[in-house]
């Protein structure tokens, strides 16, 4: 690394780190069950009785998938940025969950596959290819982020309305009603199973991000300016864009889709890093982490009517709710960066 | 003449397109050697230029040091010429300091450290630029003519033996035109070859060893500015009618009107 990270970057990687096992742990004991910690700690390391069962094969996937998925969106968030040079970009912003969506609820309405195959996170995940690919196309390479955001709305538009018409056509109410929930971005009830799954394309997205990261950092000069320090421009771009797909499509194959993670955990951490946007990465992904599982903890602890279908809130809303008026507010700091964007 | 120049291009054409471009340029850049490449806007400066450091497709050769430009990796081309590219564009508020870092990009690769000939490179490349008393301070908070000393400041930290700069005096008060001008002329006449677009065909003369002379695509004259810069020429590629004062400092155009 060309700038070696400062004691304030490499002192709030271990915090965040810290962080993530604390709510690990909170996480690991909080639900219907009510087991008190000590229970909860037997039981993840016995694995006997019901606080084995409740903790082993409950509350350790979702626990696992939550910082896992949170650090995939946190990269993915921040990947996009350093490459797209703009403090906006977000997977959500350019239709990728919300294809990957259209990708995993046409497999789960025809019942092409069990929930736990792994059709479902190869369906979303060409899905999200599909999405960012075609972004970058239609956008093209000296996209305006005007041009960019205003393509990346149509496409997910055109993935909700995608998903609307699979919904409308679904072949039974029963598959109608599981992908309207799944839709809605939730960890319930996801086993170990969905963890091996999706595993794989985090690590293969992970690893396609970091490759790429060094290369954020001469972007900040411009394209033609990148490639003449040795950046093949084009290259980067590619493989951003798959490694946010793999991430992103896997994560929404296993959650639904959980928006706005990837916009808010670089902004948290940015500052630290000197807006670095290589050095951003690590602690955005690590924030994502900290921001999916704490939410993750919340709608377990927030009372829903235990007599709806639903008995919990979904993750997906709130980190909707919490994002949405968060890019909101970062669309009002940058204003003068957009209204210079749309001349 | 002096020797082997660092970069030999002829017979480049560059098309965009179906669009001819450049259309059989042939320059050579020598060390200690600033040359200004002047013509009036869409003449194919910049493209000129782009494809001289491997960035846009050209026929024609291109020779850097000796070897073909296609030859090189694109690491060892990022080491062998340093380009600045028009606006000097910076998309994070970085520190000053990190930003010159990366002049040293090509010399780095994700594991390895920052040298002391990294570290001398960028402090070398602060101190010429004149930007050291704010290299801890964000870019982008920056004034234009500071965000030009340090965009240069970046280029010279490559410290390539060709600089190639778009128009690095663009939208510069006049004391940081003069500024940017002299670090030029400092860093070829302190063994660089340079190469430099620009508009203002006086600060041209002042500080050219070696102006070119671009219109339609092609070069139409190469030599010193006296040689280069005279009334009928001024008239025919830039449709100005000029006066040329000549003294012992050297040449002066003034621009009277449009023809």
């Amino acid at each position: 690394m060309m700038t070696s990270a400062g004691p304030s970057g490499l002192r709030l990687n271990l915090a965040l780190g810290a962080l993530i096992v604390v709510l690990g742990v909170i996480s690991l004991m909080v639900g219907p069950a009510g087991l008190s910690p000590r229970e909860a700690m037997a039981g993840l390391f016995s694995g006997e009785g019901a606080a084995g069962i409740v903790v082993r094969d409950i509350r350790l996937p979702r626990t696992l998938l939550a910082i896992l998925i949170g650090g995939t969106f946190g990269f993915a968030g921040a990947a996009l940025q350093g490459l797209l040079r703009n403090p906006l970009a977000e997977p959500a912003l350019f239709g990728a969950p919300q294809a990957a969506s259209v990708g995993a609820s046409f497999v789960i309405a025809y019942g092409l596959a069990g929930a736990t195959s792994f059709a479902v996170p190869i369906a979303g995940i060409l899905g999200a290819l599909v999405s960012i690919g075609g972004l970058v196309a239609i956008a093209g390479r000296r996209a305006s982020l005007s041009v960019t955001l205003l393509a990346g709305l149509a496409l997910a538009s055109l993935a909700g309305a995608a998903t609307a018409l699979i919904l409308n056509l679904a072949p039974t109410p029963y598959a109608a009603l599981e992908i309207a929930f799944w839709l809605l971005g939730s960890l319930e009830d996801r086993s170990m199973d969905h963890l091996w799954i999706a595993a794989p394309f985090f690590l293969a997205s992970w690893l396609l991000l970091a490759l790429n990261v060094r290369a954020f950092r001469a972007l900040t000069l411009g394209e033609d300016a990148a490639a003449s320090l040795g950046v093949d421009v084009a290259r980067t771009r590619l493989l951003v864009v798959i490694g946010v797909a793999l991430g992103v499509g896997a994560s929404v194959a296993v959650a639904g889709s959980i928006g706005f993670i990837g916009l808010v955990a670089p902004h948290l951490v940015r500052r630290a890093v000197n807006s670095d946007p290589a050095r951003v990465c690590l602690p955005a992904a690590l924030m994502g982490a900290v921001l999916l599982t704490a939410a993750d903890i919340a709608v377990r602890l927030v009372p829903a009517n235990p007599n709806a279908t639903a008995i919990e809130i979904k993750l997906g809303v709130v980190t909707a709710l919490i994002g949405v008026p968060f890019f909101l507010a970062m669309i009002f700091r940058e204003r003068r960066l957009l209204d210079g964007a749309a001349q | 003449m002096s020797a082997k120049p660092k970069l030999h291009a002829a017979n480049v054409v560059v098309r965009l397109g179906d669009v001819l471009i450049v259309d059989g340029a042939a320059l050579d850049l020598r060390a200690g050697e600033l040359t200004v490449l002047i013509g009036p806007n869409g003449a194919g400066k910049t493209t000129l230029m782009r494809a001289l450091a491997g960035l846009v497709p050209a026929e024609g050769r291109i020779e850097i040091e000796g070897t073909p430009l296609t030859a090189l990796t694109v690491r060892d081309r990022a080491r062998r010429i340093a380009y600045l590219p028009q606006g000097h564009v910076f998309h994070w508020p970085m520190p000053v300091a990190a930003v010159v870092a990366l002049g040293r990009y090509p010399y780095a690769d994700a594991f390895s450290a920052v040298t002391d000939v990294d570290r001398q490179a960028i402090a070398k490349a602060l101190a010429a630029t004149g930007t050291e008393g704010f290299a801890h301070r964000a870019v982008t908070t920056l004034s234009g003519g500071e965000r030009a000393r340090v965009a240069l400041a970046r280029a010279l930290a490559c410290e390539a033996p060709i600089l190639l700069a778009d128009e690095p005096t663009v939208s510069l008060d006049p004391r940081h035109q003069l500024v940017v001008m002299e670090l030029l002329a400092r860093a070829a006449h302190s063994g660089g070859a340079v190469l430099a677009i620009g508009h203002d065909l006086a600060l041209a003369a002042r500080f050219a060893d070696r102006i070119v002379m671009m219109d339609r695509g092609r070069l139409v004259a190469d030599g010193s500015p006296r040689e280069v810069l005279t009334v009928e020429r001024i008239a025919t590629v830039f449709g100005v009618e000029a006066m040329i004062a000549a003294d012992a400092s050297g040449t002066h155009p003034v621009l009277l009107r449009p023809i």
